[in-house]
């Protein structure tokens, strides 16, 4: 979907319809299959099993505690997934020309700003993990918390190290809030078709099932 | 032993990368521009990046290591005598060996990439490896330290050492030479006779080059010496 503006709603509304119940998720999670490149969405973020992994240990804490763990992990799995599309479908810029569009230049900028900086430096983190885990092969160093421990304390202080220069630069450049953006969006046939579609979860997720049927006959 | 690429091919971003031959036990010189695929065709060497078609054959190579060329890519320890210890070696004679003794206790983080650059050089050639790959072992280094690399490179007797860079003034001695040209890996022969097909030679090699001058290696005590000779 190239339309940051219909991606955005499209998530929001599928998010919902996934957070109010099970049919919703399961609407969510086919609307995922037919719209969205699916399993290489996951597969393109290195945290997504992460996220994945400890949703289902969560859900798996809330069956054994006599909770509804099954209906838990599929609306938050569907999210997830959601998210991780959202993540991997947008372009450089698009977080900027939203919130622009948004909130106005102003604080729409900062936001955006702020934004688009998070994810550039989730982008850097993943890189930098993906760099220390070929640094543990070659020094054949085995995966443990007593080996990883120092190297998450290594990529956190560089996060750190790196956000503090950006604002040196910024500053420097002359930045002291909000900035000029002219937001721009472009929209293909299939980003209408996809963000209508959309509805159905929802109508899924509000009315009862059997409700729809009644309504069909 | 000895390392083959065997028609490797490999597509990153916008271009193909293709190399096929053989590194024989020695020191192997491979050049070629900035972005022209080097650092590919080491990680592929090392075995952490798998070619779109073709294979590498390794015949007799147990230990094998690779210098990535952003030495903090490297750093596993929270502080230089932890990072030291990772490598499996004593702090003090390689903190001797980097010019910073005394600095057990500090970050990594408080070097400059030029002081972890030789921290991190010195760990990896304070052992021996039967195939090293150094990717770019020059790069954030001043021209001392670069000539002082260049002869501890050039001192490695053992195994295969393949060093991919673009540095055209403070190289090692070196035995083989390779050149990527146009995406190409191409094998130009043994050092010194190499060194007349050499495309994008080093300026000061090019020079001696035009006055029929042909030194007898590269490092700069070969050029020196190509440089001040008065007759063949």
């Amino acid at each position: 979907m190239q339309d940051a503006r219909l991606r955005l709603l499209t998530v929001i509304i599928l998010s919902v319809a996934s957070f109010m119940s099970v049919a919703g998720a399961l609407a969510a999670f086919i609307w995922w299959i037919i719209f969205t490149p699916g399993i290489r969405t996951i597969a393109k973020s290195p945290f997504a099993l992460f996220f994945l992994g400890f949703t289902a240990s969560v859900s798996a804490v809330i069956w054994l505690t006599g909770g509804d763990g099954i209906s838990y992990l599929v609306r938050m799995a569907v999210i997830l997934l959601l998210a991780f599309y959202a993540y991997t479908d947008r372009a450089p810029g698009d977080f900027l020309d939203l919130s622009v569009w948004l909130f106005g230049k102003k604080i729409g900028f900062d936001i955006g700003l702020a934004a688009e900086m998070s994810l550039q430096g989730m982008e850097v983190l993943s890189d930098e993990a993906r760099r220390t885990r070929v640094a543990f092969r070659l020094k054949a160093i085995k995966f443990g918390f007593r080996s990883i421990a120092p190297s998450a304390g290594l990529m956190i202080y560089s996060q750190f190290a790196r956000a503090e220069e950006q604002a040196d630069l910024l500053a420097v450049r002359g930045y002291r809030g909000g900035g000029m953006v002219c937001p721009q969006f472009t929209r293909v046939k299939g980003d209408v078709i996809a963000s209508t579609s959309a509805i159905l979860p929802l109508i899924f997720a509000i009315m009862p099932v059997g409700d729809i049927f009644i309504l069909l006959q | 032993m000895e390392l083959e690429f065997v028609d490797i091919r490999v597509e990153r971003d916008y271009f193909l990368i293709q190399g096929a031959g053989i590194f024989a036990p020695g020191i192997h010189l491979v050049s070629g521009r900035v972005g022209s695929g080097k650092t590919t065709l080491a990680m592929i060497a090392a075995g952490l990046k798998t070619p779109d078609s073709g294979r590498v054959k390794r015949h007799g190579i147990g230990s094998v290591m690779l210098s990535m060329q952003f030495p903090e890519q490297h750093l596993t320890g929270s502080t230089l005598e932890s990072e030291i210890a990772s490598w499996h070696l004593q702090p003090c004679p390689v903190l001797a060996l980097a010019g910073l003794p005394g600095r057990e206790k500090d970050d990594p983080f408080s070097l400059s990439r030029g002081e972890l650059k030789r921290l991190h050089l010195a760990c990896i050639l304070s052992r021996r490896f039967d195939l090293l790959i150094l990717d770019e072992p020059f790069s954030a280094l001043d021209c001392r330290e670069k000539m002082a690399t260049a002869d501890r490179i050039g001192s490695i007797r053992a195994g295969i050492t393949l060093i991919f860079t673009h540095e055209n003034q403070h190289l090692p001695r070196v035995d083989y030479l390779w050149e990527i040209r146009e995406s190409a890996l191409e094998f130009l022969g043994s050092v010194p006779d190499a060194l007349v097909g050499w495309k994008n030679k080093p300026s000061v090699l090019a020079d001696l080059h035009k006055r029929g001058v042909y030194p007898k290696n590269l490092s700069t005590a070969d050029i020196l010496e190509a440089a001040c000779r008065t007759h063949d």
